[in-house]
């Protein structure tokens, strides 16, 4: 099932091995180093059709400079006052309730939690306009609000499962040692449990993050401008009435990329076991 | 006052325009939604709201850019729930369905004979007509024709071609010497449509073509098939640039400006990045559609881009005198010239800047276009109609021997929509 470590393979494999690497990885990489490329070209290069050769002038700093003096700082802005708020809203909400599920025994336990994971098995698409239509009735159109308070409720689900299973595997035997001492519920989950489970914690927050901080689909239908739209959306804002201005979008895009990767580079460790916990029990 | 406004909107307009506020104050409130997100255009339109602004100092201004993209697909939303005063949006039948919804204010008082708007933007009042009556004013426009290489055209003898036939004969000299007509990229189809337009209009005249859009043609009829022919000639010699169907408008520049091809049906918008990549006005030409049949009216596409009064306006008194400040041969010369949006001014007393391709098409819409202006395919045509049948265009110039189907196909669609 596991590949078998290359060092234990014949000496031909290992040179064909080492010779294919850079290859594929220059294959696996083409879209990125295009746009790296991209961000760096004038504007003029892409009518000449040079879109892989040398630019034909260096233009890192024109190209970075107009996209750091567009509204592209205030999308940026915007796209953490939406990421955080949801994470912390989501990762907080499915603590409890993945305690009260993963705790207590009592009638429709099993059915409630089936029905945040329900959730999860809804194509998004279908909920376009119902959700639409809701956040116009609330008035959070447009809003920065209405984007994290659909983000907080449908990230729930996920969240709830992934919380709930993990609270299923800590050994209950401190939960019921800490009954025997009297403890309030309460004082249980944040004594007791909530320490436990920081590891769970540190890897959903880098998963929500980077979910909503990708996320494209809802940042268009429930935001339309500057004001509350996240970079994701905000991006196609360079693109001329009648040309895409694929420089700056590029520019745009690796500096819009750059939170997620260093997040992810921060916490690595937490974001690999995030994906693996809930697969091993 | 307000009464005084509303009988002389073409006077104000002149006052406004020319000697400022001393005579003429507006006061209250004046909404503008503005679908002109893009750094260039927000900037023009920002600063001509602020000339008004200027002229009005009483006037409480409150301006609303909203995505070009977004803005679409948002109109009739806030068309209906928190209608603006002002708006921009699109001519033709683009304003229909609007319109008919009674979503837009009619203006035709501003448009009555002998008013200025009347005379200075008489080339548009077609566009801005529907059931008889005008539902805004204008602002901008520009040209549709062939941009092509004029040292590549010398190199081979030829000279811009004043019919069908000499099209033809250029394009096998063209091609005899290796390189491709035409270049095009279809991949988000409007540009086939192009083509259609101008063929259409050519072979059977603005009258036919504008019949069509309203859907009283079938797309069986033979005549649109006499359409589709003069098409195929070019498609069967191999006039059009390869694989086109799988790259967009820009990606199919460089064929041009390397040389590959001669020339390229287009909107005047396509001159900025011919120019920057390095394409000068010696090398670059641009000429009109020729003539296809002989006797057929030329008729140009020339989409336009509007400001209109929405039905639920709070402040219409004030927005028509908006709308008239914008239709000034003035702020017209303004906000069109190459600093700015670099497009024709609608009003035929404004002046236009020192630009080939801007002369070229103000005087090709303004004196060469007797037959009328379309407002470009999928602009005229209803929606669904239009996506289904530049879907075939684009069939059709990939393989030009699925016409019957495509136009069957099309046949049932028309059926469908109107």
């Amino acid at each position: 099932m596991f590949p078998k470590p290359i060092e234990k393979s014949s000496r031909q494999w290992q040179i064909g091995y080492q010779v294919l690497l850079p290859f594929a990885m220059l294959l696996w990489l083409a879209p990125l180093i295009a746009v790296a490329l991209f961000s760096i070209r004038p504007d003029a290069d892409f009518s000449t059709g040079n879109y892989w050769g040398i630019p034909s002038s260096f233009e890192f700093f024109t190209n970075y400079g107009q996209v750091i003096n567009s509204a592209m700082p205030r999308y940026i802005l915007n796209s953490f006052m939406i990421t955080l708020p949801t994470m912390v809203g989501a990762v907080a909400l499915s603590c409890m309730t993945g305690f009260a599920l993963g705790v207590y025994k009592f009638r429709g336990n099993l059915l409630i939690f089936f029905m945040f994971i329900a959730g999860n098995f809804i194509p998004f698409q279908i909920l376009m306009v119902p959700v639409r239509d809701l956040t116009l009735d609330m008035g959070l159109y447009n809003t920065k609000t209405g984007l994290v308070l659909f983000h907080i409720a449908f990230q729930t689900g996920f969240c709830t499962l992934f919380m709930r299973n993990f609270i299923r595997a800590l050994p209950f035997e401190l939960i019921e040692a800490a009954r025997v001492e009297g403890i309030a519920e309460w004082r249980i989950f944040w004594y007791v449990v909530l320490p436990l489970m920081r590891p769970a914690i540190a890897a959903l927050c880098v998963l929500i993050f980077t979910f909503i901080w990708n996320d494209y689909f809802w940042a268009i239908v429930l935001t339309t401008g500057e004001n509350a739209q996240p970079v994701t959306a905000g991006i196609t804002s360079f693109n001329a009435q009648f040309r895409a201005m694929y420089h700056l979008m590029s520019a745009g895009s690796l500096i819009a990329a750059l939170p997620p990767v260093i997040i992810f580079f921060l916490l690595q460790r937490h974001f690999i076991a995030g994906l693996t916990l809930g697969a091993v029990k | 006052m307000r009464s005084m406004l509303k009988a002389s909107v073409a006077a104000l307009a002149t006052v406004v325009a020319l000697t400022g506020p001393a005579s003429a104050e507006l006061t209250g409130d004046l909404r503008i939604n503005l679908d002109t997100s893009n750094p260039a255009p927000r900037a023009t339109m920002e600063a001509m709201i602020a000339r008004f602004q200027a002229a009005n100092p009483a006037l409480n201004i409150t301006t609303t850019v909203i995505d070009r993209e977004a803005y679409k697909t948002q109109i009739r939303n806030f068309l209906s729930a928190d209608a603006p005063d002002v708006l921009t949006w699109y001519a033709a039948n683009r304003m229909r369905p609007y319109v008919e919804a009674g979503l837009l204010e009619d203006v035709s008082d501003m448009w009555a004979d002998g008013t200025t708007i009347a005379n200075e933007l008489a080339s548009t009042k077609g566009a801005m007509t529907i059931d008889g009556k005008q539902w805004g004013v204008p602002y901008t426009y520009y040209q549709w024709g062939i941009y092509y290489r004029k040292d590549i055209y010398e190199e081979l003898g030829l000279s811009e071609p004043a019919n069908f036939d000499e099209m033809l004969s250029n394009c096998e000299a063209m091609i005899a010497s290796g390189r491709k007509c035409y270049t095009i990229g279809t991949k988000w189809l409007w540009t086939a449509s192009g083509w259609f337009d101008y063929l259409n209009m050519r072979t059977h005249g603005f009258d036919f073509h504008m019949s069509m859009a309203r859907g009283e043609v079938e797309w069986t009829d033979p005549r649109v098939r006499e359409t589709f022919e003069n098409w195929g000639k070019l498609v069967r010699m191999g006039a059009f640039v390869d694989d086109h169907q799988n790259k967009d408008w820009q990606q199919s520049l460089p064929f041009l400006v390397n040389g590959e091809a001669g020339a390229i049906l287009k909107g005047n918008f396509a001159v900025a990045p011919l120019r920057d990549a390095g394409l000068t006005d010696d090398q670059l030409d641009f000429h009109q559609f020729p003539m296809i049949t002989e006797g057929v009216a030329m008729a140009e596409d020339a989409p336009t881009d509007t400001f209109h009064i929405a039905a639920g306006a709070q402040n219409k008194d004030n927005a028509r005198a908006f709308l008239a400040f914008v239709a000034s041969a003035a702020e017209q010369t303004e906000i069109n010239n190459g600093s700015n949006l670099g497009q024709l001014p609608v009003n035929a007393t404004s002046s236009i800047d020192d630009d080939k391709f801007l002369k070229e098409g103000f005087a090709m819409l303004s004196s060469n276009s007797p037959g009328g202006v379309a407002q470009f395919f999928d602009r005229d045509f209803p929606a669904e109609m239009a996506k289904a049948a530049m879907e075939g265009m684009q069939e059709f110039m990939v393989f030009p021997d699925n016409l019957d189907e495509i136009l069957e196909r099309l046949e049932e669609v028309r059926q469908d929509v109107y």
